[in-house]
């Protein structure tokens, strides 16, 4: 046969186009370009007009053609007809009508709403960032504040975005990666794998690399990050605190490094605290006292210019003794020693100060640099945290002290320093839209200009008696809360005399059966609600708890208007463009999926609040007149899409202009990206705040029988152990932990044909990685099929993978393996479930902002072969 | 040599951020006389609320606050304790628009002789 022919007698497409949108594979959301040829998706690329991704895209978004094509996918809803629910029991599936599934729906919706909307658990999934406004609003209007994200938060953000939120006015930090000459990650993977803005910072990481930019990685493991870094500093995991404690020791106190005049001016390091931890203040106005050098007298704070305020000493007002909270950091700071550190992280006293010298030398405190003809403070270094050492029951700490080397050299939010992601926007010039600016709130520390979670960062709400599931009300530091699941989650809502308790879950896409702790745990708390409905794309190992599954679109046959908003989640960070991608439909629905926006909308009419739904429309897009959603008019998803659109660009750039365009950009400004200097506010590098909000926390809590732990609620950072460094059991050598894995989001790209040939070709993505020398010493060897257990006895299997690349006492496995689910044959039995290795509890938590203890000491034993 | 963080920039880059605050409404005589409001309580406010939809009358010169305080004193104080803190400053996740327009501190002024207010708890937690 001649091919040449064949090809050229075939007929023209009559449908070829490149179609711009947004991805899906991870909440990094990166613009892509679809090209459809003749109704199929035959390739996705990065889209070069976007800032998000700038025409990169990763190798998970270059394979979701795969993940939308899956012969898996779910094409009707389902309903189950066995109505036991556990692990172990098949749902016994039966196919239904839309029609039937909204039906039941809305009928236990709406027999809830009357009783009581607390009731009602809505839960998502992060891995689709745009679905957190249809499901946020859905929630709000039917008036339940149980909201939940699942194992997001719990693992990667209750202490990294609410700490970046009070010191960055943003969701995460990164490294200024156009200017900045030093960057040191604890434990964080921008610029090295999925995430916020990922396409974006891994172009903007290898070009800082190439360009000269010294990259330091504290880490366990040397994968993803560290492996492209200059240098790789392994450390015991869980330990990240007493390495920063003890380079900003060495900075403050052996070098004499920090900068004083961006202390003086943008902290809180002059406010004098008392005896009692507390701010000296005003009698009249209760402001913040600070000493004022000029006059040599306690004055208000503001009142006082910036460079006379003391950083150090010892004064006396009114008869009390007091000292700046800089003094009182520098005094703190002094057990940290390296030679401590050493003790506790493992990592050599001399490294520790060798660190400390480059970092705080290539501060260059004192230096200015002109960006587009506006002189700016530069401060090249960044010090960057994440999951790593934020996921630990030391997770405020950790974090707190990380950031702190930031700001003890001035490099926060000026250039080439940690910035926040974009925590400052002066609007778009057409419109004035989306304009924020942090804020000076109470004793003149700043208050973000925009935030998503459930409390501010700052101020902190005040503490009382829950009314939420999650306790959140209690735990103010907190976000995500593990107490929907946990195994001591009755006992927690019993002692709190909460009124109700879930009967019914709405969940997207999360699978938290596999995302949060151990399995059981959770499938013991999902088996207790009366009713469950589940979007999903695939019946995943969650969706198996549901009594009714509803067939999803995938992000190619999506809508939203927002995908990359707010500018704090996902767009870079840096100089560059300011951008407002959507997503939208490149493909029509499959036999009956349809969006699960639109199947809210459909819903709330069958249920009967759709005024309250276009209301909380309103207020979480910030729609306003013309453009507001009124009464109970029926807005299909698109028209709402449309609104928001025309609500922020102008009447010109509604849905269809956007669908034509893709997205709209315009230029960012130096003062926006390097907003600092421009905002009179002040953060804390005292959180004086800490000590009574701990109190009151115990007043509620300890009446009722939960110790509060004060250690975790002082002003100022320290290292505090986890649970697993308090094991002294025998064999128990190894402290194991999981790692995010580049090719893998979540727990929903296991599915991928294309992501799981490439895990399947790395020698890492499905074994356990230990350290080699260790593993000799055991008579362990490369292949070997082990058991790793926990303390309590948990344990999962798999073949041992000997690297030189690990701590000692590190067992390193990549996240969100070892799926079960028949409805996701690609992803079944491959890899380590390492979330199977969590205590799930109030004993395996932060006593702070809940985020869970995401490492387990462990012993390794080879499975016993049968002979 | 170091520089002041305060003297290397030009702050007049930024405008401020604080909205403008409106008039206060006089009559012809120079009297404050009353507003009358209509409030729309939705999702959980709406929930706990005798009645979804509430008029309201406020002597003049009034407040966004003021009308928060007479919702409280109709409504009880479990729904002023989902609008506001302690010390009267309204929680964020409390959105109220009046005629359309978002207000976040309750010391605005209301500037009309008669006002639509909508009212929504939006609380979400977060992660990712």
């Amino acid at each position: 046969m001649n091919m040449i022919n064949v090809i050229s007698s075939a007929p023209r497409p009559t449908d070829d186009v490149w179609i711009p949108s947004s991805c899906s594979l991870c909440y990094g959301t990166c613009s892509i370009l679809a090209h459809r040829v003749d109704g199929v998706v035959v390739k996705i690329e990065g889209n070069p007009e976007s800032a998000v991704g700038k025409g990169r895209l990763c190798g998970k978004g270059v394979s979701g053609i795969m993940t939308h094509y899956d012969p898996n996918r779910l094409m009707r809803p389902l309903r189950r007809t066995n109505p036991k629910k556990g692990l172990s029991e098949d749902p016994r599936w039966k196919e239904i009508s839309w029609d039937e599934a909204l039906d039941e729906i809305s009928a236990v919706l709406r027999k809830v709403r009357a009783e009581d909307p607390r009731k009602l658990v809505v839960q998502r999934t992060t891995t689709v960032t745009a679905s957190r406004v249809p499901f946020q609003t859905f929630a709000a209007a039917f008036g339940t504040p149980n909201f939940s994200v699942s194992g997001g938060g719990q693992h990667c953000g209750n202490g990294a975005h609410l700490i970046s939120g009070m010191m960055h006015a943003s969701w995460s930090i990164v490294p200024d990666f156009e200017y900045c000459n030093y960057a040191i990650y604890f434990g964080a993977s921008k610029g090295h794998s999925a995430g916020h803005a990922s396409c974006s910072n891994m172009g903007k990481a290898a070009d800082a690399r190439a360009r000269g930019m010294k990259m330091v990685v504290v880490d366990p493991i040397c994968n993803f990050a560290a492996a492209k870094a200059t240098e790789w500093v392994p450390l015991r995991v869980g330990t990240d605190a007493a390495l920063a404690l003890a380079m900003c020791n060495v900075m403050v106190n052996e070098l004499g490094i920090y900068d004083g005049p961006y202390l003086q001016a943008k902290t809180n390091a002059p406010y004098l605290i008392g005896p009692d931890k507390l701010y000296v203040r005003h009698p009249e106005s209760k402001q913040p006292l600070v000493w004022d050098i000029w006059s040599n007298t306690a004055r208000p704070f503001t009142d006082v210019a910036a460079a006379d305020m003391a950083l150090e000493g010892e004064f006396t007002v009114d008869g009390t003794r007091c000292r700046p909270s800089f003094h009182c950091l520098r005094d703190h700071l002094r057990k940290y020693t390296p030679e401590w550190a050493e003790e506790i992280s493992t990592i050599g006293a001399a490294t520790i100060r060798r660190l400390a010298k480059e970092f705080g030398t290539e501060a260059r405190v004192g230096s200015t640099i002109v960006v587009e003809g506006v002189t700016l403070p530069y401060r090249p270094v960044a010090a960057i945290a994440f999951r790593g050492s934020q996921g630990h029951m030391n997770s405020v700490y950790n974090f707190y002290a990380v950031d702190l080397l930031n700001h003890l050299v001035g490099a926060a939010d000026v250039v080439g320093s940690c910035l926040g992601f974009n925590p400052t926007s002066h609007g778009n010039p057409d419109t004035g839209k989306l304009r924020y600016i942090p804020s000076a709130g109470p004793d003149g520390l700043m208050v973000t200009g925009m935030w998503m979670g459930y409390h501010y960062p700052y101020p902190p709400s005040e503490p009382r008696l829950p009314t939420n599931l999650g306790l959140q009300d209690l735990f103010v530091l907190g976000m995500t809360s593990p107490f929907l699941d946990s195994t001591d989650r009755e006992e927690m809502w019993e002692r709190f005399d909460l009124p109700y308790r879930p009967e019914v879950m709405v969940n997207f896409g999360a699978n938290l059966v596999m995302s949060i702790a151990n399995k059981e745990a959770v499938a013991a708390s999902l088996a207790k609600y009366k009713f469950m409905v589940s979007f999903d794309l695939f019946l995943t190992e969650t969706s198996n708890f549901a009594d009714i599954v509803l067939p999803d679109c995938s992000y190619l046959q999506s809508l939203d208007s927002r995908s990359n908003f707010p500018f704090i989640f996902s767009l870079p960070a840096g100089m560059g463009e300011w951008c407002w991608p959507i997503r939208q439909p490149v493909l029509p629905p499959d036999g009956e999926q349809r969006n699960c926006a639109d199947v809210l909308l459909d819903i709330a009419d069958r249920v009967g609040f759709r005024a309250d739904l276009n209301a909380a429309y309103n207020a979480s897009l910030n729609i306003q007149t013309p453009h507001r959603l009124e009464g109970e008019t029926r807005y299909s998803y698109a028209q709402i899409c449309d609104a928001e659109l025309k609500n922020n660009f102008g009447t010109e750039r509604g849905l269809d202009w956007f669908k034509e365009q893709g997205l709209v950009k315009w230029k960012k400004k130096p003062e926006e990206v390097y907003w600092r200097p421009f905002v009179d506010v002040r953060v804390p590098i005292y959180w004086e705040f800490m000590l009574p909000i701990g109190e009151k926390i115990a007043a509620i809590a300890e009446p009722r029988g939960l110790k509060i732990p004060m250690e975790y609620y002082q002003p100022l950072p320290d290292f505090l152990p986890c649970t697993s460094h308090c094991c002294q059991k025998k064999d128990f050598d190894f402290f194991a932990f999981y790692y995010r894995d580049i090719v893998h989001t979540n727990s929903f790209t296991m599915e991928n044909p294309w992501l799981d040939e490439a895990a399947r070709l790395d020698p890492f993505s499905y074994t356990i990685a230990i350290n080699a020398t260790e593993a000799r010493k055991k008579a362990l060897h490369d292949g070997q099929l082990v058991w790793v257990e926990n303390e309590a006895g948990r344990k999962v299997k798999g073949r041992l993978k000997l690297t030189e690349a690990i701590h000692p006492e590190g067992i390193g496995i990549a996240a969100m393996c070892g799926h079960w689910s028949d409805g996701m044959p690609i992803a079944k039995g491959k890899g380590v479930f390492f979330n199977e290795l969590l205590e799930l509890d109030w004993a395996h938590v932060s006593p702070v902002n809940n985020n869970l203890d995401l490492c387990a000491k462990v012993r390794v034993v080879p499975v016993e072969v049968a002979p | 040599m170091n520089v002041r963080w305060d003297d290397v920039v030009d702050t007049t880059l930024v405008r401020s951020a604080v909205t403008q605050a409106v008039p206060r409404w006089r009559d012809q005589y120079g009297r404050a006389s009353d507003v009358h409001v209509h409030v729309q309580l939705f999702g959980a406010l709406a929930s706990i609320a005798i009645e979804r939809a509430t008029n309201l009358v406020v002597p003049k010169p009034a407040t966004v606050g003021d009308v928060v305080t007479a919702l409280g004193e109709r409504l009880g104080d479990a729904f002023l304790a989902r609008v506001r803190d302690e010390t009267g400053v309204k929680h964020r996740y409390c959105r109220l628009f009046v005629a359309g327009v978002p207000i976040e501190d309750l010391q605005t002024p209301i500037d009309a002789d008669s006002i639509e207010i909508e009212m929504i708890l939006l609380i979400a937690s977060e992660g990712g």
